[in-house]
């Protein structure tokens, strides 16, 4: 990698920043000193070929995983090593590659499940502040039922959450997500296996989000959805960052496309 | 009166302390996906302690030794045993639940339990190794002048009450939104630990309130009976509270009942008192393990989510008595008013919570 190809990721007004990231298993270096800085209000891609490392970074910044090396830096703090719990609760809320869904609750449940430091989680609450508990679930349950109308979730908000289709699952995921008031929202691949027009409508709760001042960061294969909502493109490749920018400035990095798309990314965007 | 009064409240009390047994094993297993196979360890130690600290010392020369003879008058010694298996759930939180999957949680709450049994069993001098204790008081017969039938009759319709009570209070966790966090745990812990929540002390939350159930339950059948030994935690004890959930219906406190009456007191506790077959004695006490196990299986394949089965929620069930919320995106043209649709499957059986 040339020093010109690799765009040294601005920490001005990052909210959420990975610095000489590494995560190793066993052998295999997934994560091999990313550099990655998330700007505030921004929708940023995160994209590479399969085993870049890019869902084992979404999964460092969440806390899933601990990096082995590196420091994440999220609103101002160095939350490297955090449990994903305590991550969660300065703001962070990611969603998963493959849906994952809560099976055994309601689609309404699994938004009401969603909001930290419920009264009712508490047992003295619920044997002595049993009002306060009722007024704090009616309220939590009007705005997940606002949610829900909006993800067009509404009508199935009694079924078990294992009985929605495959683009209702991604878009309960979603909904789920943006119930918790995130202030960054990691998304990895959200659009995976739903059809031409789930992907449009999830374009434009993204784009809704960032409206409502939500940090978006977002691992995505379809590369004209990247260029039409994202705001900056991070590439990796091997477990490094290879390069950052507009997607109309990698277009014409010649390097990235033919070291590391092979020309899929010309092709892809020209169609 | 006659034999079968007492065996028909006999009958009742193990319906009422296996409910108890139940309710706490559904709560962690049902409702938090714990899968807790040393549960059976827990409604020991709620036993023993529940025998020992309502006991007074050990008689001189009678031969017993145990620790704790306190002589605490009821129900401070049910409630000493309650909370002695919840001091024991605390202990095998902090060695069991730090990051374990569940299958291999499930091996070491196994070992924990062979670990007890072998101490318990073999260190005499703590509850009197595998002779146990034999003469526990019964509890309230002086105050009320009771002889052991009337006893029975008593202490049975107290289990009943005290069964009640527990009824309620499980069922208000279950219904709360501590009992849905819970569930969303059992069906992915690491996303609920993304939403923000502490998954640890949840499942500690449900491990505290299963075993003081179970420290109950042991102690109710410790003061009914007036002895308890090892021979009455046997992994096989375990695997009984277990199938009456299976059977009963998971993550339903309803169905828990339904699995209590239906396994141990109608596969268990009632082929006691069936007079055997002629040429053939304690045949069907010896037949007891495989007819359970038989309808296990039959219900695995008939009807996976058991009698009956576990209801989905209804949180929002107040706002079918409001307007309508205006869809604020109006992305959702099927959006109507009123009950949500019945997910498929799903039964008429009541909602329990």
């Amino acid at each position: 990698m040339s020093a010109a190809a690799m765009t040294t990721p601005t920490t001005t007004a990052a909210v959420l920043s990975g610095h000489d990231l590494h995560k190793a298993f066993g052998g295999n270096h997934a994560v091999n000193g990313a550099d990655l800085a998330i700007s505030e209000g921004s929708i940023t891609a995160l994209i590479g070929p399969n085993g870049a490392g890019k869902s084992t970074v979404v999964n460092l910044f969440s806390g899933l995983l601990p990096p082995d090396s590196g420091q994440v830096r999220l609103v101002g703090a160095d939350v490297t090593g955090w449990p994903s719990h305590r991550i969660a609760r300065r703001g962070l809320i990611r969603t998963f590659q493959l849906s994952r869904e809560l099976q055994g609750l309601t689609v309404l449940e699994n938004l009401l499940v969603t909001p930290i430091d419920q009264l009712g989680e508490s047992l003295v609450n619920i044997f002595l502040r049993p009002g306060a508990v009722r007024r704090q679930e009616r309220a939590n349950v009007e705005r997940a039922t606002e949610v829900l109308h909006d993800y067009g979730l509404y009508h199935v908000r009694g079924n078990w959450a294992r009985q929605l289709s495959g683009g209702q699952k991604r878009l309960l995921e979603l909904a789920r997500a943006v119930m918790a008031r995130p202030k960054v929202l990691l998304l990895d691949e959200p659009m995976a296996g739903v059809n031409p027009a789930l992907v449009d409508q999830i374009g434009e709760h993204i784009l809704r989000l960032k409206s409502d001042g939500i940090t978006v960061l977002m691992i995505e294969h379809n590369l004209g959805v990247v260029e039409r909502i994202c705001d900056h493109v991070i590439v990796m490749s091997e477990g490094r960052t290879l390069a950052t920018g507009r997607m109309s400035e990698l277009r014409g990095n010649s390097e990235v496309v033919r070291a590391y798309l092979g020309g899929v990314l010309d092709a892809r965007l020209d169609s | 009166m006659a034999p079968i009064v007492y065996y028909a409240f006999t009958l009742l009390f193990f319906f009422a302390a296996y409910s108890v047994l139940g309710w706490g094993l559904n709560l962690q297993f049902g409702e938090a996906g714990i899968l807790n196979f040393a549960y059976i360890g827990f409604v020991a130690i709620g036993a023993y302690i529940t025998g020992v600290t309502s006991s007074g010392p050990p008689p001189a020369g009678s031969g017993e030794s145990y620790v704790l003879g306190a002589s605490l008058p009821f129900p401070l010694g049910l409630l000493a045993g309650g909370v002695a298996s919840c001091l024991l759930a605390v202990l095998v939180a902090f060695i069991a639940f730090r990051r374990l999957r569940s299958d291999y949680l499930a091996m070491v709450l196994i070992s924990i339990s062979l670990v007890m049994y072998d101490v318990i069993n073999n260190y005499v001098p703590l509850f009197d190794g595998a002779d146990g204790l034999n003469s526990v008081p019964m509890p309230l017969s002086g105050t009320f002048n009771l002889d052991a039938n009337g006893f029975l009759i008593f202490f049975a319709l107290l289990s009943v009450g005290i069964g009640a009570v527990m009824w309620l209070v499980m069922s208000r966790i279950t219904r709360s939104p501590l009992g849905r966090t819970l569930r969303a745990i059992r069906d992915d812990p690491d996303v609920v630990s993304a939403l923000g929540k502490n998954v640890f002390r949840y499942q500690l939350t449900a491990m505290l309130i299963g075993a003081f159930y179970a420290g109950i339950g042991g102690g109710l059948i410790v003061e009914f009976a007036s002895s308890f030994n090892t021979s009455a935690w046997l992994p096989a004890e375990t695997f009984i509270i277990f199938a009456a959930l299976i059977i009963g219906g998971l993550g339903n406190n309803l169905g828990v009942m339904m699995g209590a009456f239906v396994v141990p007191v109608l596969f268990t506790q009632l082929p006691k008192f069936i007079p055997d077959i002629p040429g053939h004695p304690g045949l069907i006490l010896n037949l007891e393990g495989a007819v359970i196990g038989l309808l296990l299986i039959v219900t695995m394949w008939f009807r996976p989510q058991g009698i009956i089965p576990e209801r989905p929620r209804r949180p929002d069930r107040f706002l079918a008595a409001q307007a309508p919320p205006a869809p604020p995106g109006g992305i959702d043209a099927d959006a109507a008013e009123g009950p949500p649709p019945a997910p498929a499957g799903a039964t008429d059986a009541e909602t329990t919570g």
